[in-house]
């Protein structure tokens, strides 16, 4: 019996894709990659419980099948696709809210409830869960923990990590485990294997379920933009409001281009660019949130404190909350929505290194002059700050990219590449939100060195025979 | 270049995009979770067809009809996807797939009687016994009443359009219908991708009308009032298409029809094509607020969830429309209302089939405040009444 026989027989034909024009739309996700790249899966599987999974992996690791689980699929680096074919797992049919624990503060889903479903579920309960990537829509728990994906909220709550206390996983061989520290909020026990699966994309084990802290919803938010002369005002202004107290709940510097993207809808409603001083090089979107009286006058500090830096608030209204539509509220006006109005001619393709908070600026000039090196027309650079209460980025440097151009799509991985490669230079990561995938294992030991060695036993001991999103991470034969 | 070519540089865009933001409102996809079947899975389905990476299988053209066009994904899009998959569903046909079974009876009947019911042409006229309209006739008329068939031919629908019609008449409105040869809107051969049929019949519509030396056209169906605005403007006619509530809730303002408002607790369920796909919201929130207590659902106005009657689905997918409709009408009983209002007579029926629903002809509601009893069961007593005895 074939893979695909055992896989109709164990799960029941319903549950299982395998129409050529059905993998085909299983296999893309937001990253460029070229149309003689594409390689939808072999076949797709709908589980709707752990024990589907399960059955599906020990048919996997039976017959030697790669094994590649997604979500959502807007990765925009590749993290989900089937790179050399195989079973392709959507987790979406997975999406159960298995229980809201209010006095605890916690939800155990489905790894593939998308984050908005998530928080459809504990919103009755005056509870949130504050993990938001602009695509919250479609991102699913799962993959928000294997991608370990950014938040517009991460210098107040953290990223995905920050909520997730306890995770369901299915290995490489088929077996159930649970890692992590059940409704705990952390401990001091053990290796802490709940960890690993930040990032992991699939590699050590599918996620199935997990167990996430919830967070009371803030009674209200106010939400200012800034201009600074410099990105590095920005960034001691910043390091300044925290010295001060205060307690942020969203930071995002952005350079003038990027503004001009992420105000896409007020271009759209004025039919104008957004205006904001000629000398200003990087604007500051902030936000507070609590209650009102705390808010306000956390607001009127961080504004007063401002005039030390240079820095001048935005005063249209229009452009902040075309921004933060953009960034949070997803609240585009009917029929405007902005990513594909945006992506018309080319797609968005980014970089995602990390680099010390001092040494910000200096990257903002590499990532313009590489991106010039490369012929890429620049969209412009993001640093989010993600790490609780602290100055922690991660940068998006982000061109348009022609995907059906091979050559542009070329130099496009270059101009990724080498900013990957510049980023350790500076004492920073190559990776902060989209992980590795298969464009930076090629080159993984560059930041990890010697210590590589030991994630290649870790993927070894939870994935044996290497079937798990073969070629991610690591070069598919490096797997054995 | 095919209808769907035209679209290409759509579909690339939607391939590259890949953002997603069409899964949370359809309808179609948050019951069954198959990508193949929202619309970035069905846009994409469409380029592979186009660059010829796979054939027309049964999968296609499931990806194809298992839609309502209900337009929820256009909300969250700056593409057009409705048309897309209407697109889609005639490249099919073109290319030699056979219409679903469902539909070609459809079709048939509609070339037959004038409707997708098979009942007969006089069945059009039956609702409008004893009401003393008169036929059109050219340049008589103010306004032309357009009927349409599902209110038309299916009894327990007459009442609403009767309601219309005597509220037209207590507005003082000069208005005729075309009796048993009011036409087919098309609207149905439109979205099951009969593009040719559709194109000839509007044609011999737009002659009609002229003929006829029509100006302005009412109608209570939102289907017609979609289909025959956008055949009308396309074809550069300077008729005017309003649907019912829009022409209703401009007497109402006037005082030209005076409501006795009640206390019941109703929701109002937008009709896709008069919602979303025709833009009118306001209006018929206007008349329930005027006669009843409006809650909202949720999802309402640009947000509306189909009731899965659309496009073909309700003959070709009856387990899904089903299912959509029983989630449309759990959305609505959650907002504590006693009935569920609506302003279309696939909605109504539809919604219907759950069990233990109240739905509600937004124009049987006015007429019930200005003939119902004062004092007594309120708005909705009466209509009560008679469904709990129909049930």
């Amino acid at each position: 019996m074939s893979y695909v026989e055992e896989l109709v027989s164990s799960l029941g034909k319903e549950k299982v894709l395998t129409d050529p024009s059905e993998r085909f739309v299983y296999g893309a996700d937001w990253s460029p990659r070229t149309p003689d790249e594409f390689r939808p899966p072999d076949v797709v599987v709908l589980p709707r419980t752990t024990r589907d999974v399960q059955r599906i992996v020990k048919i996997a690791f039976a017959h030697e099948i790669p094994v590649t689980a997604g979500g959502g699929l807007t990765g925009m680096l590749g993290g989900a696709i089937a790179l050399y074919g195989g079973i392709y797992i959507d987790t979406t049919t997975m999406n159960s809210i298995v229980e809201v624990d209010q006095r605890n503060q916690t939800v155990r889903v489905q790894a593939g409830a998308t984050l908005q479903e998530v928080n459809d579920a504990v919103n009755p309960y005056d509870l949130w869960l504050p993990h938001q990537p602009e695509s919250k829509w479609v991102s699913t728990v799962g993959s928000a923990i294997a991608c370990d994906n950014d938040s517009t909220f991460g210098v107040r709550y953290g990223k995905i990590l920050n909520c997730l206390l306890s995770a369901e996983i299915v290995t490489g061989t088929g077996e159930i485990i649970e890692l992590g520290h059940r409704k705990a909020h952390f401990t001091s026990s053990g290796y802490k294997l709940k960890d690993l699966l930040a990032g992991s994309e699939g590699t050590l084990g599918i996620i199935t379920e997990a167990t996430l802290k919830l967070e009371p919803i803030p009674a209200s938010r106010r939400v200012d933009m800034l201009v600074f002369p410099r990105m590095g005002a920005a960034v001691d202004y910043l390091s300044r409001l925290l010295k001060a107290g205060l307690c942020i709940e969203a930071a995002h510097i952005n350079c003038k281009r990027r503004l001009r993207f992420y105000a896409h809808s007020y271009v759209q409603k004025f039919g104008k660019e957004p205006e904001i001083p000629a000398w200003a090089e990087a604007l500051l979107a902030i936000a507070f949130a609590g209650d009102q009286e705390v808010v306000e006058s956390q607001r009127a500090y961080a504004l007063k404190i401002a005039k030390e830096f240079e820095a001048l608030p935005v005063e249209e209204r229009a452009i902040v909350d075309a921004w933060w539509a953009s960034k949070y509220t997803l609240d585009f006006e009917p029929f405007k929505q902005k990513w594909p109005d945006s992506q018309k001619q080319k797609k968005f393709g980014a970089a995602d290194p990390g680099v010390p908070v001092g040494r910000l600026e200096e990257f903002y000039h590499k990532f313009i002059h590489v991106a010039e090196k490369h012929k890429l027309e620049i969209i412009g650079m993001n640093a989010y700050l993600e790490h609780p209460n602290s100055i922690g980025f991660s940068l998006s440097c982000a061109v348009f990219v022609d995907y059906r151009d091979p050559e542009e799509v070329r130099r496009f991985r270059m101009f990724h590449d080498e900013l990957s490669r510049l980023a350790v230079s500076f004492e920073g990561t190559m990776s902060t939100f989209m992980s590795d995938t298969y464009q930076k294992a090629p080159y993984l030991e560059l930041e990890h060195g010697p210590s590589l060695k030991y994630m290649r036993e870790v993927k070894r001991i939870f994935d044996p025979k290497g079937i798990l999103n073969p070629g991610k991470k690591f070069p598919k034969e490096e797997h054995r | 270049m095919s209808g769907l070519e035209e679209f290409k540089d759509e579909l690339e865009t939607c391939f590259g995009t890949s953002c997603g933001f069409c899964e949370r409102g359809c309808p179609v996809y948050q019951t069954l979770k198959i990508k193949t079947l929202c619309m970035r899975g069905r846009n994409r389905t469409m380029l592979g067809l186009i660059q010829g990476r796979f054939e027309v299988t049964p999968a296609v053209v499931q990806a194809a009809f298992e839609c309502t066009l209900c337009g929820n994904c256009d909300r969250w899009c700056a593409l057009k996807n409705t048309e897309h998959t209407r697109a889609f569903r005639e490249y099919l046909l073109e290319h030699g797939v056979e219409p679903m079974k469902e539909h070609s009876s459809i079709v048939a009947s509609i070339r037959n009687y004038g409707n997708p019911w098979f009942q007969p042409r006089s069945a059009r006229a039956r609702w409008a016994k004893g009401l003393n309209i008169p036929k059109a006739s050219s340049g008589q008329q103010e306004v032309l009443f357009f009927a349409g068939c599902t209110s038309a031919v299916n009894k327990p629908l007459n009442k609403g359009l009767v309601a219309g019609a005597k509220l037209l008449q207590k507005a003082g409105i000069r208005f005729a219908t075309l009796g048993q040869d009011e036409p087919c809107c098309g609207s149905t051969l439109l979205r099951v991708g009969q593009k040719a049929a559709f194109e000839e019949l509007v044609e011999g519509n737009v002659k009609r009308f002229d003929e006829l030396g029509i100006s302005r056209i009412v109608t209570a169906c939102p289907g017609c009032y979609t289909t025959l605005k956008r055949s009308l403007e396309d074809r550069g006619s300077k008729i005017q298409v309003l649907h019912l509530s829009q022409e209703i809730a401009q007497q109402i303002r006037t005082g030209r029809l005076e409501l006795r408002k009640g206390r019941e607790k109703v929701t109002y369920h937008d009709p896709c094509h008069l919602g979303r796909l025709g833009g009118v919201f306001e209006e018929p929130r206007e008349i329930v607020k005027a006669v009843a207590e409006l809650v909202e659902m949720p999802n309402n106005r640009y947000e509306s969830r189909c009731c899965g009657a659309g496009a073909g689905l309700q003959s070709a997918f009856p387990k899904l429309s089903k299912d959509l409709a029983a989630k449309r009408v759990a959305e609505a009983k959650a907002t504590g209302a006693a009935a569920i209002v609506t302003s279309c007579p696939f909605c109504e029926t539809q919604l219907r089939t759950v069990p233990g629903t109240r739905v509600y002809d937004l124009f049987e509601l006015i007429m019930d405040s200005i003939e119902g009893p004062e004092g007594k069961t309120g708005n909705l007593g009466r209509n009560r009444a008679a469904q709990d005895r129909s049930s």
